[in-house]
């Protein structure tokens, strides 16, 4: 059974950062960010013992558990006051100086409208580009293949939408 | 569906991948995080790991006799519990090897973390102008040695620092890191990037001659004069801070001038307890770092080892007395001849080298000798370099 398992330590490695980029289209500040990837792992790992590989892949596991991380923070947090801060561009106090070089990448903005969409859509362009197949996407967001592919291609275009609107 | 909505789409899936791809936590969060984790496991779990890399350590090595396995493992054990306690350094679970900044000296634990290493080598030297060090010549002849210097190693194991190889995704994290965006991907190359005043590329480790992950800034014509007063050394400085390029490794500079021109490097050092900081050095024994080239003020390139994470775990390495016999063995059989010239060594130091190994390169501790002698009026200089980790824990 524990040959059907990487070493922690390497999935953590391999996925330490698509988690985080997953997290942080979510969440309004890399600091919520960190601390939510952190509540992933430590679950991740204390869980890690009880994963089977045959049922699922390491990636749909981690990104199942970041999902359900990522709404316990919501409902925690308030999404009201998220989405508040979000739409009207408030920086969120106490933002850790070294996330400095984070906001220098250019993509934020993008990843911002992604947060903004509503919640399987947001979910669906986060798994699926983070790397996750529709099928895995399918699986966590509880609907089959095609129906994954559909919502995904009804998100694109609504954050196309979304972008043209803000850049109009 | 219009075609051009098809096209709009496809572009913002691209820009999609760009951003989840390029956005990752800051530097240092990862091992930071793991660290934590590693201190919340149960005892009972860190034992059991302790067990468990202790017996994979014995598979690996089938050819130890079983008495000696027996007699060994009262002492790994003790120190294996150690380790994955958290008391000593790493507790990194399946690796037992920690992730240790080049800057730290490393703490002593386990050794042989990365499993037996392969040696480096010196290899002719090719060029000589750009030199910022060593002004003679090599001489690739035989050579008698002699040795007249002092070598002190107050220590028993030194830190062997290893990096995974970077893939495209690191090259274009450290070029965002920049603000400069993807262009192209040319061969030989993880990525060719660009931004408003600078061209940038990045390339993966080269096998021979052995290089590491390296940048490549070239600024375009649009860059001015440095705004910092100082010597080309501060001036370098000034412009890799400008871009967060400042080494985070302990280095020394050296700046060789010639009229307007000048070439600055900031040379490599690893931290190395009881020893303090031994220089990185190529394969032809000179130190190297990050060199950026200034004409009257003006930047026109920079190249330098690509930021990466080094992990390291501590080896034994040989004394002072068996590398001066190795560094004088390393001489043709019967010793001096006719024709033959005489070297003698007289300086030795403890050096870091880079040993290209596939999927994961190190950065392993070598004694390098050297000295001069001069053959037809012509002086040269003659180096030795010897693996400082211990033979055992070689594999070639």
């Amino acid at each position: 059974m524990v040959a059907d398992r990487p070493p922690f330590e390497d999935l953590y490695r391999a996925y330490l950062g698509r988690i985080y980029a997953y997290v942080r289209a979510q969440v309004a500040s890399s600091a919520d960010a960190e601390d939510i990837t952190a509540q992933v792992f430590m679950n991740a790992y204390q869980a890690y013992a009880r994963f089977e590989a045959r049922n699922t892949t390491p990636a749909a596991w981690l990104f199942r558990i970041a999902r359900n991380a990522t709404l316990d923070h919501f409902r925690a947090h308030g999404r009201r006051e998220r989405l508040r801060r979000t739409i009207e561009h408030q920086p969120v106090a106490e933002e850790d100086p070294s996330g400095v070089a984070e906001e220098r990448i250019q993509y934020r903005a993008l990843l911002g409208q992604v947060a903004q969409l509503p919640e399987r859509q947001r979910d669906a362009i986060s798994l699926r580009h983070s790397g996750l197949s529709f099928e895995e996407v399918g699986t966590l967001l509880k609907c089959s293949e095609d129906a994954a592919k559909m919502l995904y291609h009804r998100a694109v275009k609504a954050l196309k939408e979304a972008v043209e609107k803000e850049t109009a | 569906m219009s075609e051009p909505e098809d096209l709009e789409l496809e572009g913002l899936q691209r820009q999609l991948d760009d951003a989840f791809e390029t956005t990752r936590p800051r530097a240092g969060f990862e091992d930071e995080l793991w660290t934590r984790m590693q201190a919340r496991r149960p005892a009972v779990t860190r034992l059991r790991d302790a067990w468990m890399g202790l017996l994979q350590g014995i598979r690996e090595v089938p050819a130890v006799p079983l008495a000696a396995v027996a007699a060994v493992l009262v002492v790994v054990l003790g120190a294996g519990v150690l380790v994955y306690s958290g008391l000593g350094h790493g507790g990194a679970g399946s690796t037992a090897a920690g992730r240790e900044s080049a800057l730290q000296p490393a703490p002593l634990g386990a050794a042989g973390a990365y499993g037996r290493l392969p040696s480096p080598v010196l290899a002719p030297r090719t060029a000589g102008p750009n030199s910022v060090t060593a002004p003679t010549a090599d001489y690739a002849g035989p050579v008698a040695l002699t040795w007249t210097g002092k070598l002190g190693l107050n220590m028993s194991t030194a830190p062997v620092f290893r990096y995974q190889e970077p893939s495209s995704i690191d090259a274009d994290q450290f070029a965002t890191s920049l603000g400069a965006i993807l262009v192209s991907r040319p061969a030989g190359f993880l990525g060719s990037y660009q931004t408003t005043d600078l061209s940038v590329r990045v390339r993966g480790t080269i096998q021979s001659p052995a290089s590491e992950p390296t940048f490549i800034l070239l600024p375009m014509a649009s860059v001015g004069a440095i705004d910092a007063a100082g010597g080309p050394a501060d001036l370098a400085l000034v412009f890799l801070a400008e871009h967060s390029l400042a080494p985070s490794w302990q280095y020394t500079s050296a700046a060789v001038v010639s009229g307007d021109v000048s070439k600055v490097t900031l040379l490599r050092q690893f931290g190395v307890t009881g020893y303090g900081y031994a220089n990185l050095v190529d394969g032809s024994g000179e130190p190297y770092g990050i060199e950026v080239d200034l004409k009257g003020g003006v930047p026109t390139a920079a190249t330098g080892p690509l930021p990466l994470n080094l992990d390291s775990a501590p080896y034994p390495i040989i004394s002072a007395d068996e590398a001066v016999r190795s560094a004088l063995a390393s001489a043709p059989a019967g010793g001096a001849g006719i024709g033959v010239p005489t070297a003698t060594l007289t300086t030795a130091e403890l050096v870091y080298t880079l040993v290209v190994a596939g999927d994961h390169s190190f950065y392993e501790p070598s004694i390098l000798f050297s000295g001069t002698f001069t053959v037809s009026g012509t002086k040269y200089v003659k180096r030795v370099l010897v693996p400082a980790v211990d033979p055992s824990q070689r594999s070639s």
